[in-house]
């Protein structure tokens, strides 16, 4: 599928910035299974200072400087991708998942580059809880790629999805005791399941193209960002898989940028100097097939 | 026989306390070790008394010079020498600087390659959760884009002596390793207690490691800069090494700035200089990589530069040492430093490491918790030893986060003595050697700063030593470097940048408040002394009217009825907002920071208020009071001297208007609360004239109007008269005059008009209209006093908006959206 992404997001303040600082993650990144057509960012007002670079995990991330004085700050990017559904090698998916834990793999050349992503990080304590909620899915000898699978589906089906239950700093605790949360916290969530067996698993941000209601027209800048997770198969591929929709990545996904945690890959960060006491923030998301 | 020969001779006697620790100063066989023979002939006849007189001058030269320390989480405390150096024979010296040469080459190797190609984590050669699982690996700089990921131009090692005299690592210290300018503050003051002994062993001496260093500072900076501008980065004058900051920045000419004085534009980092921006090419850093960068590292950090970062990796600016550096320190490094080295530099490591388990193998779990007794058990960062007693807890934890452990056998510790008040007493010995890069190398300092701690006592209690390393020959240059640089030191002015303004209006205002309330604790000490026990007399009401504004100046929660104890708190009592120890504090803090910017006289000042201080607080006298008071007063108008050399610069201007701001306040304080309510003629003589003491203008007073002390002849003196420098017209004056020459200054900016207003409603002021009488109140003369106080605090806020302003804080752009 080929999707035209827009991704604008807003900031107002109640008082001139004259200074702002900021790192965006909003350019997918090319893949096997994602070719990147066109990609730009635009920021209103003119920054003074505009860079992109490839970070550590190899995400686009453009750095931005806006010295003009604003009491609006717009952050948009348009991109065009043909996604195609991941594809992987079955038998990497039927290996028990005890193998697929870098740790316990040194004579995989590569399994070293994995480590990162099996070490417990900022947002994603590998608490006890999740460990046991997870070892009910991770028995002994199961395929990797029917072990997971299941435990996305028992987190689709005992999470709520709701808005404003968490916030983008909760911890994997106070997941576990609302029992709901947002696209992240299930990212997040499956993150401590995986990791804390010893697998190595990233959190991924994205977009999802939405279909409209049957018979309704597809309303523009509905849609939004979005998160899942993928663990690590010892062939080196990753299988991505999304617990808030219950479904493996395939032709409707855009994946962005992957790094530990929310924290490696928000969409927009920065530091303003300013007197202003108040700021609200408005995003909006479009991904339109094209063809 | 002389306390050296003694202690020696104990030794050989009796073998040494700690067995079978190395004893530095005599071998197994007891015999002097070769260094200790030299030292002894010259210093061998040095008693108890000469050398405990020796360490009583150690004290007052370094209280002099506001040397202090700040352990974590404590209050500043003096800065601790020892008389007796470590001394160490050339010939081990050479042994071991090539064994530091190589650690630093291997560190900064090992730096390398952790944020290029991480051969070492792809060979195996290190696990690669004892790397990433560290704090001090930071993912912002390990990126493709990154060229090098910067110098290592200063190391720091921690050391110490196992029983065959070897020397062992114990840490490295590459973040931002402190301690060179504490190691040149004990040679400064250990050459000048013992110039003798100094002179005659032939010792290699520090001044050319420093020009090495400020050279090695210049080499870092991104090619092409031939004359770059490096500045210091200081987590502030709070911070635990704020003096070996200061020291450094002051002997190598470097301006000392905060996060706020940097700013990042296109890339690259400038510093604020009288409203101008200057770029700066190297950033010699004190402040832990973490915070240096709200925007990609610690969001939460106030100390750090937004956009600091990018300017690395653009090459546009040098961090020294790296932002990357702190992921040496990672003690899980060390039971691979042997194979890393054969690796990275293809030579045998030559200095060991203390013996180190890592957790992170199943196997090193098993033998931490099989030898936890003997063990010390860490966390990789912050390295700091944790308890084990429990062997369950401890299993627990290190089952959860296997590779954020380690186990390392005891440090080991040579023996040599320190002096206590109970004579000599064997101590272990940490010794910390520092290397500098210099060209494609690194040069170890020969020297360094030792440490001292009883058996078994933590090491931020420890006592700090003098390293001296004999030259084999005479004719050896120091430090090994032929071509001495000429001479150190600032060769222009370290620019103002906005956090020295800011520090020099405050050292300013503390200085008059501080003043003032000396003054007001004289003359509330010679009433008490007189009237405590007649308070109903015109005395003891004075007495109350003085001490209630004391108070309400500095508020005491003790007796009210206690004049001594409270009077005694406001000179001792650093925690009493408002006293006078209160100020003093403020007042070192201040000069700590801008110690680049001021007379070493001004340290001398503190010295001696903290002498004057120290016989109080050991006499119980009440009249120590007044004594110890009266000494502080004489030292804190000291400050006047220090303050008629300064250049008449934009500084100079702040800390004057700053003066002449309190002055005006103090004023008022003072005459306020005095001459608002009248309280009969005999009381009110008493209280005004306490008055005219405390704003010391009893002796004009006295020579104008013979002795008739009135309100009106009080009001004109200490308010409105031009001539008085303790009147508050003059205050104002001077302030206008100071603000006029300030380079922010237009004649019409807000802090100049609110000075004209008062300048203004002072002129309509006639003394008998003022002083008008509503029973027993002056109403007029109290508005008055209370609008002339708030219009102060106003233009001290406006200076500090106006002059002194780096702007807001850095905030975060706001939280962006979560998604679905």
């Amino acid at each position: 599928m080929r999707y035209r992404v827009r991704h604008r997001t807003t900031y107002t303040y109640d008082a001139p910035v004259a200074n702002s600082y900021g790192l965006a993650y909003v350019i997918p990144r090319p893949l096997p299974f994602q070719r990147v057509d066109s990609a730009e960012v635009r920021i209103v007002p003119e920054p003074s200072d505009l860079r992109r670079d490839d970070d550590h995990f190899g995400n686009v991330v453009t750095y931005f400087q806006v010295t003009a004085p604003h009491t609006e700050l717009v952050v948009e990017s348009e991109s065009v991708v043909d996604v195609r559904a991941p594809v992987l090698d079955p038998e990497a998916l039927a290996t028990p998942w005890e193998a697929a834990r870098p740790l316990q793999r040194p004579d995989l050349p590569d399994s070293w580059r994995a480590v990162d992503l099996a070490l417990p990080s900022t947002l994603v304590d590998q608490t006890e809880q999740a460990r046991e909620y997870a070892a009910r899915s991770l028995q002994p000898g199961r395929p990797i790629g029917e072990a997971v699978t299941e435990l996305m589906h028992r987190i689709h089906a005992d999470f709520d999805y709701r808005k404003g239950a968490t916030t983008v700093t909760s911890r994997i605790d106070e997941v576990f005791s609302v029992r709901a949360g947002v696209c992240q916290d299930f990212a997040h969530l499956t993150l401590a399941c995986l990791r804390s067996h010893g697998l190595a698993a990233r959190y991924v941000s994205g977009y999802l193209a939405t279909s409209p209601p049957p018979g309704k027209e597809r309303v523009v800048g509905a849609d939004a960002t979005h998160a899942w997770a993928a663990v690590w198969l010892p062939d080196g591929s990753w299988l991505a898989v999304d617990p808030t929709n219950d479904q493996w990545l395939n032709n409707r996904y855009v994946t962005v940028a992957w790094g530990r945690d929310y924290k490696d890959v928000p969409p927009v960060k920065g530091i303003i100097f300013t007197e202003a006491r108040g700021s609200t923030l408005a995003v909006s998301v479009d991904v339109a097939p094209v063809v | 026989m002389s306390v050296l020969r003694e202690y020696a001779a104990s030794v050989v006697e009796h073998g040494s306390a700690q067995d079978p620790a190395y004893d530095e100063i005599v071998d197994a066989e007891g015999t002097l070790r070769p260094a200790w023979r030299r030292l002894l002939a010259e210093a061998g006849d040095l008693s108890t008394e000469r050398l405990a007189g020796v360490r009583a001058e150690i004290e007052r030269l370094l209280a002099d010079e506001g040397a202090v320390y700040t352990p974590p989480g404590e209050e500043p405390r003096a800065w601790r020498l020892d008389p007796l150096p470590l001394v160490l024979s050339g010939r081990e010296w050479s042994t071991l600087e090539k064994g530091l040469a190589q650690r630093a080459e291997l560190l900064e190797a090992i730096l390398g390659d952790l944020y290029g190609p991480r051969h070492l984590l792809a060979e195996q050669i290190v696990p690669a959760a004892a790397v990433l699982g560290h704090e001090g690996y930071v993912r912002a700089l390990a990126r493709p884009s990154l060229g090098d990921p910067g110098p290592l131009v200063v190391t720091g090692v921690d050391l110490g002596r196992g029983p065959t005299g070897e020397w062992q690592v114990l840490a490295d210290r590459t973040q931002a390793p402190s301690g060179i300018g504490f190691a040149m503050e004990n040679r400064r003051v250990l050459s000048r207690v013992l110039p003798a002994v100094h002179r005659a062993v032939d010792l290699h001496r520090l001044a050319p490691f420093f020009g090495s260093l400020r050279t090695a500072f210049a080499r870092a900076a991104p090619p092409g800069i031939d004359d770059p501008r490096i500045v210091l980065l200081s987590p502030g004058a709070g911070s635990e090494t704020a003096y070996d900051q200061a020291f450094i920045a002051a002997a190598l000419g470097l301006p000392l700035v905060e996060g706020g004085d940097l700013t990042v534009r296109d890339g690259r980092v400038f510093v604020r200089v009288l409203g101008r921006l200057e770029q700066v090419d190297v950033i010699v850093r004190r402040v832990d990589a973490a915070w240096t960068d709200p925007l990609e590292l610690r969001g939460d950090s106030r100390l750090g530069v937004a956009g600091l970062t990018e300017a690395v990796r653009r090459g546009t600016v040098t961090v020294v040492n790296s932002l990357g550096a702190g992921v040496l320190e990672n003690p899980a490094l060390l039971p691979f430093m042997s194979a890393i080295c054969e690796r990275l530099l293809d030579e045998p490591l030559r200095l060991s490491g203390v013996p180190t388990v890592w957790a992170g193998t199943p196997e090193g779990r098993e033998e931490i918790l099989d030898r936890r007794d003997e063990l010390v058990v860490r966390t990789i960062d912050p390295p700091f030893e944790i308890d084990v007693d429990d062997r369950r807890a401890l299993e627990s934890a290190i089952a959860e986060r296997p590779h954020r452990y380690v186990g390392q056998e005891r440090a080991p510790r040579s023996v040599l003595p320190v002096l206590t008040d109970a004579g000599l007493r064997p101590h272990e010995i940490t010794l910390r050697a520092f290397t500098i890069r210099q060209g494609s190398s690194h040069r170890p300092m020969i020297g360094g700063l030792a440490t001292a701690t009883e058996p078994g006592a933590p090491f931020r209690l420890g006592v700090s030593k003098d390293v001296w390393v004999l030259k084999e020959s005479p004719d050896d240059p120091d430090q090994g470097i032929d071509d001495q640089p000429t001479t150190l030191g600032p060769g222009v002015p370290a620019p103002q940048v906005p956090r020295v303004l800011d520090d020099l209006f405050w050292l300013g205002r503390h200085a008059e408040r501080t003043e003032a309330m000396v003054r007001l604790t004289i003359v509330t000490h010679a009433l008490a002394e007189d009237f405590q026990d007649r308070r109903w007399t015109p005395g003891g009401r004075a007495l109350d009217v003085l001490s209630s504004t004391l108070r309400a100046l500095s508020p005491w929660d003790g007796d009210p009825a206690d004049h001594e104890g409270d009077l005694r708190s406001v000179l001792l009592d650093a925690r009493r907002v408002g006293s006078v120890a209160h100020g003093v504090a403020r007042l070192q803090e201040l000069a700590q920071s801008l110690r680049d910017q001021l007379s070493p006289d001004m340290f001398r000042v503190f010295g001696a208020i903290d002498r004057a201080r120290g016989a109080l607080a050991t006499t119980p006298h009440a009249w120590q009071i007044g004594e110890s008071a009266g000494r502080i007063l004489t030292d804190l108008l000291a400050l006047y001297g220090v303050a008629a050399n300064m250049v008449r610069d934009e500084g100079w201007h702040l800390m004057e208007a700053g003066r002449a701001v309190e002055r005006g306040l103090q004023v008022c304080h003072l005459v306020g609360p005095a001459m608002t309510v009248q309280r009969g003629h005999e009381v009110d003589r008493e209280v005004l004239g306490a008055v005219l003491q405390a704003a010391e203008s009893a002796v004009t007073h006295r020579r104008r109007h013979r002795g008739v002390v009135r309100a009106t002849t009080v009001a004109e003196l200490l308010l409105l008269d031009e001539a008085n420098p303790r009147s508050l017209r003059h205050a104002l004056t001077t302030l206008d005059d100071r603000l006029a020459a300030l380079a922010g200054s237009s004649g019409s900016t807000r802090p100049e008009r609110l000075v004209d207003d008062l300048l203004d409603e002072l002129a309509r002021v006639e003394a008998p209209a003022l002083l008008a009488i509503d029973g027993d109140e002056r109403p007029n003369f109290a508005r008055f006093a209370r609008a002339t106080v708030d219009q102060l605090m106003r233009v001290a806020d406006a200076v500090a908006e106006v002059h002194v302003a780096v702007g807001p804080a850095p905030r975060s752009l706001g939280f962006s959206g979560s998604g679905s």
